[in-house]
């Protein structure tokens, strides 16, 4: 039981690395990004070259680094540029990149289904509750919880906290008082990317590569936003712990209808609170 | 292009006449698709031609819901996908007749859309396009998934039922017939949204559209118009979904997958979603430049995503936008 619990909460750390992206991004640029899960994958991709070649903390690296480079450029090129215009713009910009991200990817690494390499070091098993439990696994827990406190104490603590959630909270207050909410946004979007980047070489070990890994897990990272209410650290955070809970008790006990179960939890959110869980945003 | 989500279009005044010159270009256009079959040099062009008017129909549900209700739907491949597993499962079991068959598939996509409607249309802008998207999957997996349904991954073929209201159905898998019946259909269809947008109920969604609010307060119910438009949105997916399934004489989860849905939009956008008939222009133009492409197939998806770029940066009234502006600024003769 235990075990089963831990494994639904590895699937919701892996979505809260991709949600947490999400809503940083969509704090700052009130857009979301659709090419955040085609990101996610790039990183994986990426990290898997280089731990192929046995270097698997040099991928983590080299992907975080690279990701953040890229989120870097797409704020300035994709996100500044068409921030006066509709956010639907965007979105549809993003959702280009998208399909350009992916055609990129088959046509370097192929369309074949990839193993990622386990760290030798966390290639070990641990018991608990006298049942094994793969070390990795919860590296893969420790690695989210540790993103998600270093995020909260750098937003609560530090003065570009601040500075990212005045903007968060209305982006022309902030910047008539002083804020540079185009260099912040620069910061918060290659922050996001390069989550994405770590997932992606995180999740490596878990899930088999794949061109289209990255659009299943959005779906299940955009459920996750949508139902803790979209712009809402702590919203995403609930939200990710819960839709692992669920599509992994789902996948045992219900298994007909373990895919559906998250789409129908949010459905049935939206019914009762339109805005999600921890919704003030629309 | 600041307000892309929020339709400019003026509500013009109701000119005597748009009716009937509508209804009268719905005539000639209908003469026409009885002329396709002597128009296309072959089967194969005939069948490219219908294939490419089932996409039509899709991109012009996808460009409806966007002209009149302002939402930016990324799954609406559910519905057509529900209309044609419905139509497929019905007939492959043999459950009811082909015709009350044929009315299910067409009216279940119709309910749901509604009932989903009436829930996501509460949701705007960002928020809905990432919402149908995964609505549109759930659908996907549970196609996917459950294999008594339709043996999921695989897909399943089905034999068309001998007579459907009393002519035989082998029309629906040749090209020649089935050319003149989707074009028939799509005209049908485009006519009856060009007479829904000057209808009072048209109006009314086109209010709310441009600010549901200000309708709120002239004491419209918001909610219900904006869900009847989701359901016309499905049944014209469902159409399409229909004819797809009846021409292969086969389903499979793909239909339903937010590819699909995905590349409606970009016909949508890249006709000129502001326009009725731009939709259904973009997705017949993608459709022949894919079949051009044939070479370059692979790399498809970044041609498609790249043209998507460029189409909402530089011109986001499509196709139909800059012939009109080309129609325009016709030199005096």
């Amino acid at each position: 039981m235990l075990i089963q619990i831990l494994n639904g909460v590895v699937y919701g750390a892996l979505l809260y690395l991709l949600a947490v992206g999400l809503v940083l991004i969509f704090g700052l640029r009130e857009v979301v990004n659709f090419a955040h899960g085609a990101l996610f994958m790039v990183g994986a991709y990426l990290g898997f070259s280089v731990a192929a070649a046995g270097y698997w903390w040099g991928a983590l690296v080299v992907s975080v680094v690279a990701m953040a480079a890229i989120g870097c450029l797409l704020d300035a090129a994709v996100f500044r540029t068409l921030r006066k215009q509709d956010p639907m713009v965007t979105v549809l910009v993003t959702f280009g990149l998208l399909l350009i991200l992916e055609t990129l990817v088959t046509a370097i690494w192929g369309k074949a289904y990839l193993r990622y390499p386990t760290p030798t070091i966390l290639s070990g098993t641990v018991t608990i509750a006298g049942s094994p439990f793969p070390l990795y696994r919860l590296f893969v827990i420790a690695v989210s919880i540790a993103v998600a406190i270093s995020l909260s104490a750098w937003l609560r603590f530090t003065r570009v906290g601040l500075y990212v959630r005045a903007a968060s909270t209305d982006p022309r207050v902030a910047s008539i008082q002083g804020i540079n909410v185009d260099r912040l946004s620069l910061i918060v979007v290659g922050l996001g990317t390069a989550l994405a980047g770590l997932s992606g070489v995180v999740a490596g070990p878990l899930l088999t590569l794949s061109p289209t890994m990255g659009s299943y897990i959005l779906i299940d990272s955009f459920i996750v936003v949508v139902i803790g209410g979209l712009g809402s650290f702590t919203g995403a955070f609930v939200a990710a712990l819960l839709i692992g809970q669920i599509h992994n008790f789902g996948a045992i006990y219900l298994p007909w209808a373990a895919t559906i179960l998250p789409f129908l939890l949010m459905v049935a959110i939206l019914i009762w609170r339109p805005t999600g869980l921890a919704g003030s945003r629309a | 292009m600041s307000t892309l989500a929020q339709g400019t279009i003026v509500v013009r005044p109701r000119r005597i006449g748009a009716t009937t010159a509508t209804l009268l270009a719905g005539a000639v256009a209908l003469a026409v698709g009885f002329a396709l079959p002597l128009l296309l040099p072959s089967k194969i062009a005939m069948s490219l031609f219908a294939q490419a008017l089932f996409d039509a129909l899709l991109a012009t549900s996808v460009g409806f819901l966007f002209l009149q209700n302002g939402r930016i739907s990324f799954g609406q491949a559910a519905f057509s996908g529900l209309g044609g597993y419905a139509f497929g499962i019905l007939v492959a079991r043999g459950l009811v007749g082909s015709e009350i068959a044929l009315l299910i598939a067409l009216l279940l996509p119709t309910l749901v859309a509604f009932l989903l409607g009436l829930v996501i249309a509460r949701v705007s802008g960002v928020a809905h396009a990432m919402l149908t998207l995964a609505v549109g999957q759930a659908f996907y997996e549970v196609a996917f998934r459950w294999r008594e349904l339709a043996k999921g991954d695989d897909g399943m073929s089905f034999d068309l039922p001998r007579r459907i209201f009393g002519l035989s159905s082998r029309g629906l898998q040749d090209p020649a017939f089935m050319v003149v019946l989707a074009w028939c259909l799509l005209v049908v269809v485009l006519v009856g949204l060009a007479l829904f947008a000057r209808s009072r109920i048209g109006m009314v969604t086109a209010a709310i559209r441009d600010n549901e609010e200000r309708a709120r307060f002239l004491g419209y119910s918001t909610t219900l118009p904006r869900a009847l438009v989701y359901a016309l949105a499905a049944f014209i997916a469902a159409i399409a979904g229909i004819l797809q399934a009846s021409y292969n004489g086969y389903i499979a989860p793909q239909m339903f997958h937010w590819t699909v849905s995905g590349y409606a939009l970009i016909m949508a956008i890249l006709g000129g979603a502001k326009f009725i008939i731009g939709p259904a222009v973009g997705a017949v133009v993608l459709f022949y430049v894919k079949e051009l492409a044939g070479q370059v197939a692979e790399y498809w998806p970044a041609i498609v995503g790249g043209a998507l770029v460029l189409v909402t940066l530089t011109m986001p009234q499509g196709i139909i936008g800059i012939l009109r502006l080309l129609w325009l600024r016709r030199p005096p003769q």
